[in-house]
This record gives structure tokens, C-alpha cells and sequence, in this order.
């Protein structure tokens, strides 16, 4: 095959995945905002089956030991997930991309000891220092923590990005030619927003999401009755081990794919920029 | 071919001021890297002093930033604020069993993402639908931990979630039985950090032989005479390997991240189950030492693998 060919193919698999990723992030986003209406039983809402019940044609995804249906709490807690692992993008986004943007562009070599920080805290694995910023703050900023934890790879990133654009043949010819420093930023700002910015948000998403699950399931997030998917599977886990009954998969199972499907949606969508 | 003695000596001399010039740059970059991987560890160590400093004065932790700095220096790392016995008596305790963890896990790591990484490297069809196919990829590692106990408990494995079982002494009586009751017991722990490790080593495989497949130089050779063969032995293949050391910080953390999740969804009594723990109970000398250990493991990885990278860099003819 000829290498425009291949290159074809591929930018063709790119663009499907780009297109199945965005298409999925948008179902799920229009689950999340009908899961009042969607749900059969309101959250939390124990009693409302038997405990332990199969999944069937009454309760599609059966109920968990409380007698909850898992249906519902499922998409409860996606919509949890979805609205905190949201917010925790938005800050990796504002203090790691944006910040690394800006960061590579000040003055005093301000931006190396920047870097530098973001490099030490980029060597401590984000799960950890989403722990750490939670012990800080308390489990009610976990969404912050876990954006914050995740930002210094982002920031490390997008500095290293931006500092290339800040020393390239283009920014010198205009400085050189009278443009100001921030014309120049302003117009790599606007490239980089157009080039980057869905792939960085959608991998933020993705990262926040297996963070946030994690340290719920850590039993560091999210608090009843606001329970987000890793503290759903968590509880199902804790049931399990303590009955020492792990015949009720689907307890776990469902808020399980529903945490991987949306970081899967996420990851595609993301990923198509990252073959250029 | 002119083969004068003039022409001889001016080989020579350029072959001298070519190996003295990669020794000079081999010292300049090992100076710099020595010098990063230093920053590197202070910072770390910055880092631990301002989370120490965060331990309330009431628990005798009242102690400036610098102080506290000059204190890990001297190797004092605090006393846990849940067993009041020392943090490095601690972490000397449960070190041992992170670190089979971390090392097996990396062994799998390798098997697995080596061969995986350069089918996927090798074809750019291939590449491009790998975030399609990886589906298994998108799957938090608590959830596939779960998953492998639940098939364990349910398929009746021999490889069940059964608690640490330390790896017997090399001497011993029985040493067979006892080294698979241990192995079975590991086995499943070390499978989730080696799945995860092998995500990593994968992305950092194909992503450095996709660059070094698509370099122009590799025309540039074929044209003048040398064989494919010759050209990726000696030069595609040094380049991969250097391009791969380079990625080595980026695996240990891959495999310390995953580390910390096994160990808690295995219950396993490692250092990183230590560190969640720890911060359950806020007890921020044991965290704060743990972090450092952590970044420091890293800082190390990562100073080697650059240092094998620009080794392998200048084995390039």
C-alpha cells in the first residue's frame, strides 16, 4: 500500500474514532441529564426490591444488597462521576493547560521554576497526590484534588508545547518584525485551541474519572447518598468479601461498565489527535 | 581506494577527536543528568518537609520547612502518628513486599508489552485503532483486580486472592512447596501490576520504533548500499532501545501506581497499602516518607534509563 494510502487509513480510523468517542461522551451526557426521569426508582432508595436479586425482565440490572435498584444507582452515580470527573477537567484544563501555556511565556525564567514544581509533583503518581490533596482538603473537595493532581502533567505538557511555539522560527520572525508578546500568544493561544484542546479536555475527562473512581472506591471520595460509580463498586466489593458471596456479579459488574465505557468514549475521543 | 600514510593519520586523528569528543559529551551529559536527577531529589525532599510541616505541633512535629529538611537529611524521617513506632522502621517492614510486587510486576510487564509494543509500533493502521481495540485498556485497575478475584473465587483458580506469603529463602528444607504456595499467592497481585505495566511499556515501545520506522535516514542508507537488515541492526534498533531506556521513569511510575492499587485491592501489607492507610488515619510522617521514597524510586529509574539512552545514543556508528 502506497503511504498515502496508509496515511488515509489511518486518518480515517482516527476520524471514526474521534466520531464514536464524541457520540458516546454525548449519550452519556444526555443519560446523565435524564437520569431523574430515566430511573425507575429515585436514589438511594432502599427497599424498593428484594436484596440480591438477579438481573431480569422487572429489574434489567437486578438489585444490590440493600434492595436497591442497581439500574437507577447506576445512573446516580454516573451522574456523579460524569458532574465531578466534568469539574476536575475544567481545573486541569484552566491550571495545567492554560497554565502551562502562560507559564512558558514569563519573564526571569519564572516558568522553569514552575516547571521544575511540576515535575517534582509529576513524580509522585496523581493517584496519591489526589490523596494527599483530599487529606488536605477533605473529601468534599475531591473533585478539586483530584484536578489538581492530575494538572502538573498537563502543565508539564503544554509548557513544553508552548515553549517550542515561544522559540520557533514563526515567533522570532514576528518579534523580530515588531509583533508584540502578547499578539504572539494570543494568536498560539488560539492554534492551540483549535489544535489541542478536545484532545487535552477529553483525556482529562478520562483521567479524572479513573481517579475519582479510585479514590471513592478507596472510600476517599464520594459520600453516601451521594454515591458515585467507585463507591458503588466498592460497597459491592466490601459486601462480597465480608459475606464471602461473590455470586451477585452484577452488583458490581454494571457501575463497573459504565465507568469504563465512559473513560473508553473519553480515551477515543482523545486519542485522535495524538497521531498526528 | 588512496591509501597514503598522510590520508592514514588524518583517519586516525579524526577517529581520536571523535571518541574524545563522545567521551566529552558523555561526561557533560551525565554531569546534567546528575545534576537533574539532584533538583529532582531536593525537590522530593521539599516536598516531604512541607507535608511533615502540615503534622500538627501538638505531635511534636512544630519544625520549620528547613528544619524539617536538614532532619530527612540527617535520615530522620519522624515517628507514625498511629503506632508511634519510627516511619523508617515501617517502611523497612513492609518494603520487602512491594518491591516483589513491583519487580515481578515489571517482569510481566515486559513479556507482555514488549511483543506488543512493536506490533503495534510497526503498522500505522495498527496504531491508529489502538485506542479502539484497547477497550481492556479503559478499565481502572481496581476494576480488574476485582475482576481476577472474582474469577478466581468463582472458577476455583489455585491462584487465589489468599493474603502475603513472603518468598521463601533460597536455603530451605522445603523449599519447593513453600515457593509455590508463595508464587500462588503473589500470582495474582503481580498480574494486575504487570497488566498495567504492560500498558505502559507498550505505549512507550511503539510510540519510539513508530518515530524511528518513519526516519528519513533509513532511505538515505538503503541508497547508499547498506542492506535493511544492516540499517535497523545497527542503527533502528539502538535508537528503539535508547528511546526506550529514555521512557524507564514513566514505567516505574506506571508500575508504582499500579502498586498502590493492587496492594489495597489485594490486601497485600506493601508500602503503598501503607501510604492509603496512612492517610485514612492523617498520619503525615508515614505518608510524607512514603511520597519521597516513591519520587526518589522514580527520579533513580529515570537517571538510569537517560544514562542508558545516551549510551545507546552514542553506540549508533
Amino acid at each position: 500500500m502506497s503511504a498515502s494510502g496508509t496515511r488515509s487509513v489511518g486518518q480515517s480510523i482516527r476520524f471514526a474514532n474521534r466520531t464514536i468517542g464524541l457520540a458516546g461522551l454525548g449519550i452519556m451526557a444526555v443519560l446523565v441529564g435524564l437520569a431523574g426521569a430515566v430511573a425507575p426508582a429515585p436514589p438511594d432508595a432502599a427497599g424498593a426490591a428484594q436484596s440480591l436479586v438477579p438481573p431480569s425482565r422487572d429489574l434489567a440490572f437486578g438489585s444490590d444488597a440493600l434492595g436497591r435498584d442497581v439500574l437507577s444507582e447506576t445512573l446516580q452515580g454516573l451522574s456523579v462521576t460524569v458532574g465531578h470527573a466534568t469539574l476536575a477537567a475544567a481545573i486541569v484544563i484552566l491550571v495545567g493547560a492554560l497554565g502551562g501555556f502562560f507559564a512558558a511565556r514569563l519573564p526571569w525564567h519564572c516558568g522553569l521554576v514552575l516547571r521544575w514544581m511540576a515535575r517534582i509533583l509529576k513524580s509522585v503518581p496523581a493517584l496519591l497526590l489526589g490523596l494527599v490533596f483530599i487529606g488536605i482538603s477533605g473529601r468534599s473537595f475531591a473533585a478539586l484534588a483530584a484536578g489538581l493532581a492530575i494538572a502538573p502533567a498537563a502543565f508539564a505538557r503544554s509548557y513544553d508545547r508552548a515553549l517550542t511555539l515561544a522559540t520557533s522560527r514563526h515567533a522570532e520572525f514576528a518579534r523580530a518584525t515588531g509583533v508584540s508578546w502578547t499578539t504572539l500568544a494570543r494568536r498560539d493561544l488560539i492554534y492551540e485551541l483549535r489544535n489541542a484542546f478536545l484532545a487535552v479536555a477529553a483525556r482529562a475527562l478520562a483521567a479524572a474519572a479513573i481517579l475519582l473512581a479510585t479514590v471513592s472506591f478507596f472510600g476517599f471520595g464520594a459520600t453516601p447518598p451521594h454515591r458515585d460509580l467507585g463507591l458503588m463498586i466498592g460497597a459491592a466489593y466490601a459486601t462480597a468479601r465480608a459475606t464471602h458471596d461473590f455470586h451477585a456479579w452484577w452488583t458490581p459488574l454494571f457501575p463497573a461498565l459504565a465507568l469504563v465505557l465512559l473513560i473508553f468514549f473519553a480515551r477515543l475521543a482523545a486519542a485522535a489527535e495524538q497521531e498526528p | 581506494m588512496i591509501d597514503s600514510p598522510l590520508l592514514k593519520r588524518g583517519r586516525t586523528c579524526e577517529a581520536c577527536t571523535g571518541q574524545f569528543g563522545a567521551v566529552k559529551t558523555m561526561w557533560r551529559d551525565g554531569l546534567r543528568l546528575a545534576l537533574r536527577l539532584t533538583l529532582g531529589l531536593l525537590g522530593a525532599g521539599l516536598l516531604t518537609a512541607a507535608l511533615l510541616s502540615l503534622a500538627r505541633p501538638e505531635i511534636g512535629h512544630s519544625l520549620s520547612l528547613l528544619d524539617r529538611l536538614t532532619s530527612l537529611l540527617h535520615g530522620d524521617f519522624g515517628v507514625s502518628r498511629a503506632s508511634g513506632s519510627a516511619t523508617a522502621l515501617e517502611l523497612a517492614r513492609r518494603l520487602p513486599a512491594t518491591l516483589e510486587l513491583i519487580g515481578l510486576g515489571a517482569v510481566v510487564a515486559l513479556l507482555v508489552g514488549i511483543p506488543l509494543g512493536l506490533l503495534i509500533g510497526a503498522s500505522r493502521t495498527l496504531r491508529a485503532a489502538v485506542p479502539l481495540i484497547q477497550f481492556a485498556a479503559a478499565t481502572p485497575l481496581f476494576c480488574v483486580g476485582l475482576a481476577l478475584i472474582w474469577l478466581a473465587t468463582e472458577g476455583r483458580w489455585p491462584l487465589g486472592a489468599q493474603g502475603y506469603l513472603p518468598l521463601p529463602p533460597l536455603a530451605g528444607s522445603d523449599l519447593g512447596a513453600e515457593s509455590l504456595r508463595a508464587l500462588r499467592a503473589i500470582a495474582l497481585p503481580v498480574l494486575t501490576v504487570g497488566l498495567a505495566g504492560a500498558g505502559a511499556v507498550e505505549t512507550a515501545l511503539s510510540r519510539v520504533l513508530a518515530k524511528a520506522l518513519d526516519e528519513p535516514y533509513r532511505r538515505g542508507l538503503r541508497r547508499f548500499g547498506l542492506s535493511q537488515w544492516e540499517i535497523d541492526l545497527h542503527y533502528v534498533v539502538p535508537e528503539v532501545a535508547a528511546g526506550f531506556a529514555a521512557q524507564l521513569g514513566e514505567i516505574a511510575l506506571a508500575l508504582i501506581a499500579a502498586a498502590a492499587v493492587t496492594e489495597w485491592v489485594f490486601q497485600w501489607p506493601g508500602v503503598a497499602a501503607l501510604f492509603v492507610k496512612a492517610m485514612a488515619l492523617q498520619d503525615w510522617p508515614v505518608a510524607a516518607v512514603i511520597l519521597f521514597l516513591f519520587a526518589a524510586f522514580k527520579f533513580v529509574a529515570e537517571f538510569a534509563g537517560a544514562l542508558a539512552a545516551r549510551s545507546l545514543s552514542l553506540a549508533v556508528p
